[in-house]
């Protein structure tokens, strides 16, 4: 019977296993093995070249600029879109005419196209555009918002966090329910203020909510593409190439395969190294009920 | 080379000698040198375009029926039109994937194909068609697509880039046109004069979009300034003669105010500045909503000069069927269809190059400015920069002349840094 | 990953008012000052739903304008001389309806795929034993962790090879097996995880196996989940925009991302008014299902247990 109910375990779980061993391990093996080669896409032929690629990287004096912009760009999304994910939820959480209207207004961006998303924030974005043609009205010359690297780097950040902050604040929002109201109450008999509650209580109780929403919005903005495609090109400069943007780029417009594939794998190292880490500070700061 | 495209290159090679050894036997009815082999209805060709216009692609297929009907091998002859904007990543891909088409324009991806040894040399094969007429071809537009004195594409668009004005706008802002001595200088001032009158803007280099820096050839080459040196080796982004074009730019841009800065989108077919620098080709975007002019190029420091866009199109050696591929293209470039396409592009032929031939099949302008915009000027007119890895250049130079578009952005450091970025490229 | 609480506390869900003795209740509120406070709520939420909600309405707006009047100075919202041009040139332009067919039918598919696979492997790793259950589920959330842009290139070998290029099929198997799918599967065992265990020996007394456990008991149970896996899924799939990039070269096959960015001219200059107008096209349906299924679509994700 057990035996039985084994077989029945994996063949359940095999569609599932088969697809990440054929559409993402086989593709990282390949991975590997392209980044130690060179490739004329053109005429098909690959030669054998070793660690070039890799020592390429420390001489690529592009890749630091790029790193930097990554780090910058990713901190920047986890950074305002917990924040403001939070914040929102913890505005909504509350009983007041109208708060059905505003939750569902902060998610509708999360159903719309990224593509066509950014688009229109190009538009509104540009010199001319929308956002500075309102601060006119107000006697304020807006910045030449897309092309000077800190305000590139703030629009495609601010783009990306307004799009997708909606999912973290429907999360905070349950997560927020689920505390249990009493521990406020006894709280407010000792005299604790709200700010005191939020730290101590509220905080700590949210926290595994916290460390899945870190690691899914670290692993998103990592991969965070369509919007800098559509509204950078990761220029000016290369304020905005981040490592997507970059492998992109070296894979698929130079046509340089090995070492697009070199670049990737350290974008895999990192994102793997980045959630290790996570894992490993959870026992630090994430609180558990029982 | 792996083994497929070997083979294909064995049989381009025995094409070739059996075309030698028959000493051309042409077939009339067609032009073609050599008969196929192929049976009845069997081939199917591909032809990658990037333009999406109706009537451009309707033209292609009456060629292709018309082709058809006298070549019973061939099954079907089919134009893809894949979007402007990533030909060369798509069609690179498409090659790579093992899918590639059997014939391509091509404009910058060119340099690439040919020095991988992905084209089909022509020249043999076109001088030997009959009625052909291969010294016809303009030896400043084959240029572009020759190597080892081998013709690898038809450059069957040789698109001269003029000046277009808005007269309607220059009538709002009060300004005349001194159209017998055109200069940059004037055209810089009456922009200038324009924007202050009228807040359009002034001149606008189009398609530049503080991106496509090779565009702005058409600016410095009237200063006898150039990317690279003759042979490709060496930038020559630093030379004196191209600081000097990039501090106009510069000064246009942020001290006369004749240029829209960087992030401000002015059309000049919307009516959104005095002037436009583009091809020849754009006429068709003029929709009368307003009074224009074309000129020739405005002339520089050095006097005046001319610059042309270029698409040729080839036969790709991946192809599987190169030698009725490489037919067809001799009977679609030949005299008779070279007069049909330039309705649309400027040919590269001498004979079809009169202003009167041109105006037949142009609409939206007159024989005379077709004769001083693009016939007076293709003869020796200057290409856009064009090298091998041309993404690659285009996008490390990109990156570096960025730091050109601030208020005080110190030109020739800024071009010194463009050479550093793009020598390593060119010396490959 | 997750508290063994998380689950039931997730069923709870979000609700329309808070508990009673939340955070924001005051013992003994001052009227005076709860009005303040109230006003200062109002308009932080509504100058922070500004950039929110102004995108898509300046969108909708701009669509109907002629070309000229995009970039006027100063801007406008609505136009005084609205035109549908735009809207018929998106059609003529490129297969714009065959691409939207191609969008839908993708996402569906894939989420109906991936609901299959995630419940089946989301329900063994939580309540079927087997050796190596950990080791294997391990591995599978590898696949969340791997960026799409390193398997792409090898992917679109994988894919040449079996001639599936330009074709519909890799969007829909990497997206319904790989990534998206997984992070599914991980919501479904998480769910499955804090359902009782007296589920199944009632189940078994009537005489079900496992197929039948979990089609017919935890399947209906899985509601909530599931609708956040399909929510989650679907917009993965419709938002897809690298791979159908590089696997996609024939316009009639583009799905609607790529299709947007393809609204030039013959030059490469930009179509700005059509760019609105079709991107217009794809969000409003989407906006609408939405604004109608709202409470279900923002509840099925708060009651999805994926909140840790």
């Amino acid at each position: 019977m057990a035996r039985r109910d084994a077989l029945t375990g994996y063949l359940f779980i095999s569609p599932q296993l088969i697809g990440v061993l054929v559409f993402v391990l086989i593709p990282v093996g390949l991975a590997i093995y392209y980044s130690l080669n060179d490739w004329n896409i053109f005429t098909g032929e690959l030669q054998f070249v070793g660690g070039d690629h890799y020592a390429a990287l420390l001489e690529d004096p592009q890749l630091p600029s790029v790193l930097g912009a990554t780090a910058i760009f990713s901190g920047g999304v986890v950074a305002l879109n917990i924040a403001l994910g939070l914040a929102l939820a913890v505005m909504l959480n509350r009983r007041f005419r109208g708060v059905t209207l505003f939750r569902t207004l902060f998610f509708s961006p999360v159903v719309v196209s990224v593509v066509a998303w950014t688009l229109v924030w190009g538009f509104l974005l540009q010199d001319n555009g929308g956002i500075n043609g309102f601060l006119a009205q107000f006697g304020v010359v807006g910045p030449n918002w897309l092309q000077e690297g800190p305000t590139a780097m703030a629009a495609v950040i601010v783009t990306q966090v307004v799009r997708s902050v909606g999912i973290n604040m429907v999360l905070f929002l349950s997560a927020l329910q689920g505390v249990p109201g009493e521990l406020y109450e006894a709280a407010r008999i000792d005299g604790a203020r709200n700010s005191t509650m939020f730290t101590r209580i509220t905080l700590p109780l949210i926290s595994p909510t916290l460390l899945l929403t870190a690691i899914i919005t670290i692993v998103g903005a990592l991969q965070a593409f369509a919007q800098i495609a559509v509204l950078t090109q990761g220029g000016p400069g290369l304020s905005t190439t981040v490592l997507v943007y970059y492998v992109f780029q070296q894979a698929f417009d130079f046509n340089n395969i090995g070492y697009g594939s070199t670049l990737a794998l350290m974008l895999l190292t990192f994102v793997m190294l980045l959630t290790v880490l996570q894992w490993q500070l959870r026992r630090k700061w994430v609180f558990y009920e029982d | 080379m792996n083994t497929a495209t070997k083979l294909v290159g064995l049989a381009a090679l025995a094409t070739t000698i059996a075309v030698a050894a028959a000493g051309c036997s042409a077939s009339a009815g067609s032009g073609g040198p050599v008969a196929t082999t192929a049976p009845p209805n069997s081939v199917d060709l591909r032809m990658t375009v990037w333009t999406s216009n109706e009537d451009q692609l309707a033209l292609f297929d009456s060629i292709a029926e018309e082709y058809k009907s006298d070549h019973p091998e061939i099954k079907s002859i089919t134009f893809e039109s894949l979007p402007f904007a990533d030909y060369n990543t798509t069609l690179t891909t498409q090659i790579a994937g093992g899918n590639s088409p059997d014939l391509a324009w091509m404009g910058d991806l060119s340099k690439d194909l040919i020095a991988s040894d992905a084209l089909v040399p022509l020249t043999d094969t076109l001088s030997e068609t009959k009625g052909w007429d291969y010294d016809d071809l303009l030896g400043s537009v084959t240029a572009e697509f020759t190597a080892d004195d081998q013709l690898y594409a038809y450059p069957f668009s040789n698109s001269p880039f003029a000046l277009y004005v808005n007269e309607s706008l220059l009538a709002e802002a009060g300004q005349t046109l001194d159209t017998d001595n055109l200069t940059w200088d004037q055209v810089s001032a009456v922009g200038s004069a324009a924007n202050a009158a009228t807040g359009k803007g002034g001149f606008v280099i189009r398609d530049f979009n503080y991106a496509s820096w090779n565009t702005l050839a058409t600016v410095w080459t009237g200063w006898g300034a150039s990317a690279w040196n003759e042979d490709g080796t060496e930038c020559t982004f630093d030379s004196d003669e191209m600081v000097k074009a990039f501090q106009f730019l510069h000064d246009a841009i942020y001290v006369d105010k004749s240029m829209p800065g960087p992030g401000t989108t002015a059309d000049f077919f919307a009516g959104d500045s005095a002037f436009t620098i583009a091809q020849v080709s754009r006429a068709s975007l003029l929709d009368g909503s307003f009074e224009y002019a074309v000129y020739p190029l405005p002339a520089g420091p050095e006097g005046t000069y001319s610059v042309i866009g270029q698409a040729g199109v080839g036969v790709l050696e991946s192809s599987a069927h190169v030698q009725e591929a490489t037919d067809f293209l001799a009977f679609l470039t030949n005299p008779e269809n070279a007069a049909k396409l330039a309705q649309f592009f400027p040919p590269p032929r001498e004979s079809l190059l009169t202003g009167e031939k041109l105006a037949e099949v142009n609409t939206k302008l007159t024989a005379e400015q077709l004769q001083t915009v693009v016939v007076d000027q293709i003869s020796d007119a200057v290409t856009l920069p064009n090298h091998t890895s041309p993404a690659e250049i285009a996008q490390k130079a990109k990156t570096a002349l960025d730091a050109m578009w601030t208020p005080d952005a110190d030109v020739e450091s800024v071009l010194s840094s463009v050479c550093t970025a793009i020598d390593p490229l060119l010396a490959k | 990953m997750t508290s063994g609480a998380a689950g039931t506390a997730g069923a709870t869900g979000v609700r329309a008012s808070p508990p009673p003795t939340g955070v924001t209740q005051r013992k003994v509120p001052r009227p005076g000052a709860a009005v303040v406070r109230r006003v200062i709520l109002y308009v932080a939420l509504i100058v922070l739903a500004a950039p929110f909600v102004v995108p898509t309405v300046w969108m909708i707006a701009s669509s109907f304008k002629p070309l000229s009047e995009i970039f006027a100075s100063p801007p406008t919202i609505f136009t005084d001389s609205p035109t549908w041009a735009a809207y018929a040139e998106a059609f003529t332009f490129q297969p714009f309806a065959q691409q939207y067919f191609n969008s839908v039918y993708i996402a569906v598919l894939v989420t109906l795929i991936t609901m299959l696979v995630s419940s089946l492997a989301g329900y063994a790793f939580a309540r079927i034993r087997f050796p190596g259950r950990n080791l294997l589920f391990l591995v599978v959330l590898i696949g969340l962790l791997v960026p799409g842009e390193v398997t792409i290139v090898p992917l679109f070998q994988m894919f040449k090879q079996v001639g599936l290029i330009n074709t519909h099929w890799p969007l829909i198997l990497v997206t319904a097996l790989a990534a998206p799918c997984v992070l599914a599967t991980f919501v479904m065992r998480q769910f499955f995880i804090s359902l009782p265990g007296e589920l199944e020996e009632a189940a078994r007394l009537d005489g079900l196996g496992r197929v039948g456990i979990w089609w017919r008991i935890f399947l209906p149970l899985a509601k909530p989940a599931l609708s956040a896996v399909a929510i989650l899924t679907f917009l993965a799939s419709w938002n897809l925009y690298l791979e159908p990039t590089v696997y996609l070269t024939s316009p009639e096959l583009f799905t609607l991302p790529q299709a947007l960015t393809r609204y030039t001219d013959a030059y490469g200059g930009e179509m700005w008014n059509t760019q609105l107008a079709a991107a217009t096209m794809t969000v409003v349906p989407v906006l609408v299902v939405f604004l109608i299924a709202q409470k279900q679509f923002v509840e099925g994700l708060a009651h999805s247990g994926l909140k840790g």
